[in-house]
Parts: C-alpha cells; structure tokens; sequence
C-alpha cells in the first residue's frame, strides 16, 4: 500500500471509532451540570440493578461454566441441537422472552401457578427480576466461556491427569486458570446484559424498579433532563467490573 | 517389565513386549506408537497390564508428550511441583531441577525455555509423580539436530542412573541405537524385539530390517548350502553369505547389507578387500559398476553404485579423503560375507 492509500485506511478506521463515540461525547455537554441531581427512587434503582445483577452473575456461572465446559469438550449425537437451544434466548427478541416467560412463570402458568402456592411469587418480584437477567445475560457467558474452554490445549489436562490430578483438580489448576481470559471477557459481556436488561424485565419484573425501567420511568413522568443523571449512575455501577476484569487477564496474559 | 496391551482404537494393536532399562519402541508414523503410550498412561481405551483398568491419575507412569505439553501458566518450579502436594514440594521440586541440570532457570517460564530444557522441565515434572514407568513420545522430534545426540545422551543416562524402566517411541533408528532394549512395532504387533546390536545386525522380517535402516534389500534365492557358507542367487549374480539353519536349496529369500558396512575401492585397485581366509573364492562377492552420485551426509558421504545392482553406500570421511571417489568413475565393491543379512520371504513387506 501507499502512504497515500494507508492514510486513507486508518482514516475511514478513525472515522468509524468516531461514530461509535459520538453519543457518549454528546452526554456531559447535555447534562445540566448546574441542575445535577437524582430524582427519587434514582438511588434505589440501582442499588436492585446492582445486587440483581450480581447475584444474577454468580447463578450464570455455576450453572453456566459445566456446561459450556461440557460443549466445548464432549463430542455426543445431537450436539449441534444443544447448542442451537443454548442460544434460543440470545435469537429470542426480548420482549417475546419476557411474554415467553410471563406465560411460564406467571400466575397461570404451568410451572408459576403451582411455585406461587408454595410462596415464589414469579411476576414483579425480586425472583421474577433475577430471572429475566439471566434469561438475558446467560447465553452470551455461555458462548464466550465455551470459546475459552476449546482453547485450552486437551493434552494439557491430560497431562495433569498423568500427573496424578483427578478430574476436578485438573479443572481447577489447568482449565481454568488458562480459560481465564476468554471466562473473564464472558463474565463481563453477561454483567453488562443482566444490567442493561430492559425488555424481558418490562414484562415480568417492572418491580422492583432496576435502572434500566426507572430510566424509563423518569422519561416518560420529568423529560429527558432526569435521564442523565440515571445515566451517568448506570455507567458508573456497570462500568467497574469489566474494566477491572479486563486489566487483570490483560496483565497477566504478559 | 513385561507389557501387555490390547487396543482396538484409533489403531487395531495387540503389543507385549519387555522394557528393560532405556528401551525404545521402534515403529514406522501410523503404526499406533502414540496410541500404545496414551493407553498406558489410562488415556485411551485399552485392556492390559500393567496398570491394567486404573484411571490415568491412579497410574505410575510419567509421560512426556511429544510436545512436553508445559503448563503455560507455570513456572518452571511450579511445573515440577504440580505433581507434589505438601509443605516440601517447592525443595523437593527444586532438587529435581537441579538432577536434570536445570539450577537457575526456576522462575523461567516454558516459553523462555529451549526445546532440550523444556524437555528436561518435563522429564523433572514426571519424575515428581515418582512413577514407575517413564513413557517418551518421539523424544527426539522436537529437538536440534546439533545438539539431539548429547541432550537424549544426558536424558538416558539420567534414566538408567535411577534405574527407572523407560518406553521411547519413535521412528528414528538412531535413538534405537542408543538403547538397552529395542522392539520394533509394525501391522499392529511386535515383529521382534532385542539388544540394538542384535537388531541392527539380523533383522527379522523385511519390515524390520527397513525401519532399522537397511537400505540395500534384494530378492534372491539359495543356491547351494554347506555347513559353514552357502551361495544366493540374485539380481546381483552368486554371493557366497553364511549359512543359516532353515537354508534350503531353491528356497527365496531376501537378502541386505548396510550401507556402512559396503567396501568400495577404485576399479584399477582391483582387491577392495582386505584377505578373507573364510572365502573359498577370492574373486567372490566382488561387484563393478560405476559411482554415480557423491552427496555429504553429515561426516558420512553417501555413494550411490550402479552395477548389477544399485547399491547405497556410507563411507566415514576418513576412507573417503583417502579413495576420493569422484561420480562417474568406474569402482569395484566388495560385500563381506558375514555382513550379509539373509531373511527368508514372505515375511511382511
């Protein structure tokens, strides 16, 4: 390429970064700085959004990493239908999820009815707003930990296993710790989903109130100026652990 | 130790064989060499003993994939001490390196390590699990030409120095040389197994002598035999060889002599032997032809002789610097009886 024709690549690449940063440029020159303040309820939304999303983050990745480990692994008849089903939530629209799962868990439904005799209430609860997370969060951990699970050289679980190590110590001092990276990038994008979470929590989980439906919320009751400071909330409760997560694989990857 | 092991997959094996102190498992690519290791180490699907039906982690084995297959995320240090549980794995890890000759390079990651010390890493890792059988898949594949012999030299030495049985697969004869014992793995089974000399020397079938480097193989038939010496017919006229017992006049049989062991000489020179009392027929075993090629091959020069038959022949730098042999030149060679190897036929290809 010519210096000419070089230039022009990185260029347009610039000119791409640019567009994908120009609404988050735009946010502190709409702020009204002056007028910076949360309307209520603002602080409570996030504090759900954040201990939701946690505990919806732990429940992905108990169940999630077995079996992403199992299909990245095993090789069994009918695997690509697995695998098909794992991301049937992930091609589901959300709203479709959230009716999907209203007319599952609701009070009507098959497995609702008889769970809400028993006391789990499964319809604008905080049950019902863990479920919509994952629901909206695990596929994309399940894709991203499989990849990480596939890149872990086989032979070298083998060793360990030649090497006296059982199974689950294996998985412990060999699969994960060289998983890391492509676990930690999983975790992050699944965070970041169950905290953005907007359409399955509309229907079945508008209580208790997460940022994303109290964004809503103040929108549609005050008008755009009492969006930002939500806003600049969600960043700064969503933002943390994937930056955290990132550096510390980005580290030790050297 | 006497290995016995049925596979029926990737590869149909049926192997038993012995391992006694460096002993190398000699097997052209694809005839299941790997397969055979794995199954020992509990890693693929097999009946046998010993360890027979034992998960890999309950096996005393220590292998060495062909790759060393280092854990990446782990130190030198931590490699070894992987296997080790306990207060003492770091001292005890620690001595291990150092027996292998790797003092000083504990906090090296496998990636700063070259091929011999990965190598030895491995080898320390292995021997942490205190096993009772050593397996090494293709040892010599992964390291440099230059310095393979002394390398495999120090590994073997070690081996013998702690009196572990060891296993080495491969496909290079020349590691087989370095043995204790040999056994050599084709269709599916041992085809023989023995001291290197005695392989090297009087390969069983064709297939053998092929895998332990004989080059010069022909097809004949016996002539006539007597109690001392017998006579072979072939493409390469009457050669007078030893005599062996299942000799029987008409019978066909397939005949080699290695290349090292070929004498050449210039054709005016005439005698390229020196006098043998065991020949009847001073003129015997003599063929002329023409060198047709000179290429090096590291300290060895190998000639290609085209007369009756074509013929390889490895000739040490030291005779070639006094013959110097030029192609094209017209050369008498000389096949010593008792290096010719006779194999009866039909015995595998």
């Amino acid at each position: 390429m010519t210096r000419a024709a070089t230039f022009a690549f990185l260029a347009i690449g610039a000119l791409g970064l640019l567009f994908l940063l120009v609404p988050f440029l735009m946010l502190p020159l709409h702020t009204s700085w002056s007028r910076f303040g949360f309307a209520p309820g603002d602080l409570s939304a996030a504090e759900v959004s954040l201990l939701y999303s946690l505990a919806a983050l732990v429940v992905i990745a108990v169940f999630g990493t077995p079996l992403a480990y199992a299909l990245a692994r095993y090789r069994f008849r009918g695997k690509f239908l697995i695998e098909a089903l794992v991301l049937l939530p992930l091609l589901t629209p959300p709203l479709a999820m959230g009716l999907l799962l209203a007319s599952t868990y609701g009070p009507y439904g098959l497995i609702g009815g008889p769970l809400e005799r028993i006391g789990l209430v499964l319809t604008n609860s905080g049950p019902a707003f863990l479920l919509a997370q994952i629901y909206g969060a695990a596929p994309y951990f399940i894709v991203g930990a499989r990849a990480a699970f596939e890149a872990v050289p086989r032979n070298l679980e083998q060793v360990s296993l030649t090497l006296g190590k059982g199974p689950a110590a294996t998985f412990l001092r060999v699969t994960l710790p060289l998983a890391r990276l492509g676990l930690a990038s999983g975790l992050a994008t699944a965070w970041v989903r169950a905290l953005g979470e907007f359409g399955i929590v509309l229907i079945v989980a508008y209580y208790p109130r997460g940022i994303p439906v109290k964004l809503w919320i103040n929108l549609q009751n005050v008008g755009l100026q009492a969006v930002y400071p939500l806003l600049w909330l969600l960043f700064l409760v969503g933002l943390p652990l994937p930056l955290v997560l990132g550096l510390i694989s980005r580290r030790e990857r050297r | 130790m006497r290995i016995r092991y049925l596979l029926e997959r990737p590869v149909s094996l049926r192997v038993e064989c012995t391992v006694a102190g460096f002993t190398v498992l000699l097997g052209p690519t694809g005839a299941g060499k790997t397969s055979l290791l794995l199954a020992l180490a509990g890693l693929l699907r097999a009946e046998g003993e010993p360890f027979g039906g034992l998960p890999p982690q309950k096996r005393a084995v220590g292998f060495l994939p062909q790759d060393y297959s280092l854990f990446p995320h782990l130190t030198a240090l931590a490699n070894v001490a992987f296997p080790l549980a306990g207060p003492d794995r770091f001292p005890e890890a620690r001595r291990l390196l150092a027996l292998v000759g790797l003092a000083g390079r504990e906090d090296s990651l496998p990636r700063e390590l070259s091929g011999g010390e990965q190598q030895r890493v491995a080898l320390a890792r292995a021997l942490a699990r205190r096993p009772e059988l050593l397996l090494l898949d293709e040892p010599t594949s992964a390291l440099d030409p230059a310095t393979r012999d002394q390398v495999m030299g120090e590994v073997i030495e070690l081996v013998r120095r702690i009196g572990l049985p060891a296993l080495a697969v491969t496909h290079d004869p020349h590691l087989a040389e370095m043995a204790d014992h040999v056994a050599v793995l084709t269709d599916g089974a041992i085809q023989q197994e023995g001291s290197p000399e005695e392989l090297f020397a009087r390969p069983a079938t064709l297939a053998v002598a092929r895998l332990v480097g004989f080059r010069n193989l022909f097809r004949g038939r016996v002539v006539s035999t007597e109690e001392a010496w017998s006579v072979v017919e072939g493409a390469a006229g009457r050669l007078t060889v030893q005599s062996q017992p299942w000799f029987r006049a008409g019978l066909s049989v397939h005949f080699g002599i290695r290349a090292e062991e070929i004498a050449i000489d210039h054709e005016e020179n005439g005698d390229a032997s020196p006098a043998d009392p065991a020949r009847a027929d001073p003129q015997g075993n003599r063929l002329t032809g023409r060198v047709v090629r000179v290429t090096k091959l590291g300290l060895y020069l190998l000639v290609r002789f085209e007369g009756p038959v074509e013929l390889e022949i490895l000739l040490p730098r030291n005779i070639h610097e006094r013959l110097e042999l030029a192609a094209g030149e017209r050369a008498t060679v000389w096949l010593n009886p008792r290096f010719i190897h006779v194999l009866p036929d039909g015995n595998g290809t």
